[in-house]
């Protein structure tokens, strides 16, 4: 079952309101899946490069830093918007299988962007005009890609099943 | 083999996209599997993105059977003549829609009919309802 804090929290005004809403609901989940597109668009682009597929004659720090403001700002109101869908319907989805696995590898690409930063992106200097990044650069734009594949996957699956609590049937 | 990996990758995410279409209702319902229960309201969610209809039918047997009704959004309710407060608790309604597929006691809502006998159709992501052709009286487009 839900902690007490989800089951008070979805009686709260705030819930109420976005979960009862006949615009707020479908604009907040749209915005969702814009943003998801701005923010994996131009992802997509930075972890390519460092695969070495697009983009290769440009230094691997001037596509991050020339994307990066997009991402952010993508990811900023993607996580805004996402926390929002999650405010209106806190216990179904906390219930929800595909919800778990979604926060799971969200949690694991903040470690593969945060290993990646602190480690050899710290030697950029040195191979950024390489038409292909090192080794470990490669692994964390591939894991970054697969990573964000499967969260889309599960953010899509969340939406079509449904988990009701127990007390509902 | 690098073209090749990523020519998989891309065709993975091109293949997933139908899957996209929204609220699939074959994934969970069933077209073939048509149902009409009488039962009692017992609560009635209005939520987002499928407002559901709680219902205790009562079977031949004397036992009750709790069901699950999927409708539209709000919104998609409130354009068929719908509110929040349309469906009081103890309302004897009748629904017709489309079990769902693991056999549980849920459906996808087609219609409902008042007490009074009038209808109300619910919205159903599925067969094309309310212009699926089971009702007569309705213009053909």
């Amino acid at each position: 079952m839900a902690p007490d804090f989800l089951l008070w929290l979805e009686r709260t005004t705030g819930s109420i309101a976005l979960h009862e809403s006949l615009w707020v609901y479908p604009i907040v989940e749209s915005v969702h899946v814009l943003t998801l597109c701005l923010f994996l668009g131009t992802a997509v682009m930075v972890d390519l490069r460092l695969l070495g597929v697009v983009l290769r004659r440009v230094p691997v720090s001037e596509v991050l830093t020339r994307l990066r403001p997009w991402m952010m700002a993508g990811f900023a109101v993607m996580i805004v918007s996402g926390g929002l869908l999650f405010y209106a319907i806190p216990v179904r989805t906390y219930l929800n299988i595909f919800f778990r696995i979604k926060v799971a590898l969200l949690a694991l690409t903040g470690i593969n962007a945060w290993i990646f930063h602190r480690s050899i992106y710290l030697s950029v200097a040195e191979w950024d005009l390489a038409l292909v990044a090192p080794r470990r650069a490669r692994a964390a734009g591939a894991a970054s890609l697969f990573l964000w594949a499967f969260i889309v996957v599960a953010g899509r699956m969340i939406a079509y099943n449904w988990f009701d609590p127990p007390e509902v049937h | 083999m690098r073209t090749a990996i990523f020519a998989l990758y891309f065709l993975t995410i091109i293949a997933a996209a139908p899957l996209r279409a929204h609220h699939a209702f074959a994934a969970e319902f069933d077209a073939n599997k048509p149902v009409r229960l009488e039962g009692t309201v017992t609560r009635m969610e209005w939520i987002n993105p499928h407002a559901w209809i709680h219902i205790d039918v009562k079977k031949p047997d004397g036992t009750v059977e709790k069901w699950m009704i999927e409708g539209g959004t709000p919104n998609t309710l409130l354009r068929r003549g719908f509110n929040k407060n349309s469906l009081q608790m103890g309302t004897v309604i009748i629904v017709d829609g489309y079990q769902a597929k693991d056999g549980s006691s849920k459906a996808n809502g087609r219609d409902l009919t008042l007490p009074g006998g009038k209808k109300l159709f619910l919205g159903s992501s599925g067969t094309g309802a309310p212009r699926d052709g089971r009702d007569p009286t309705e213009s053909k487009r």
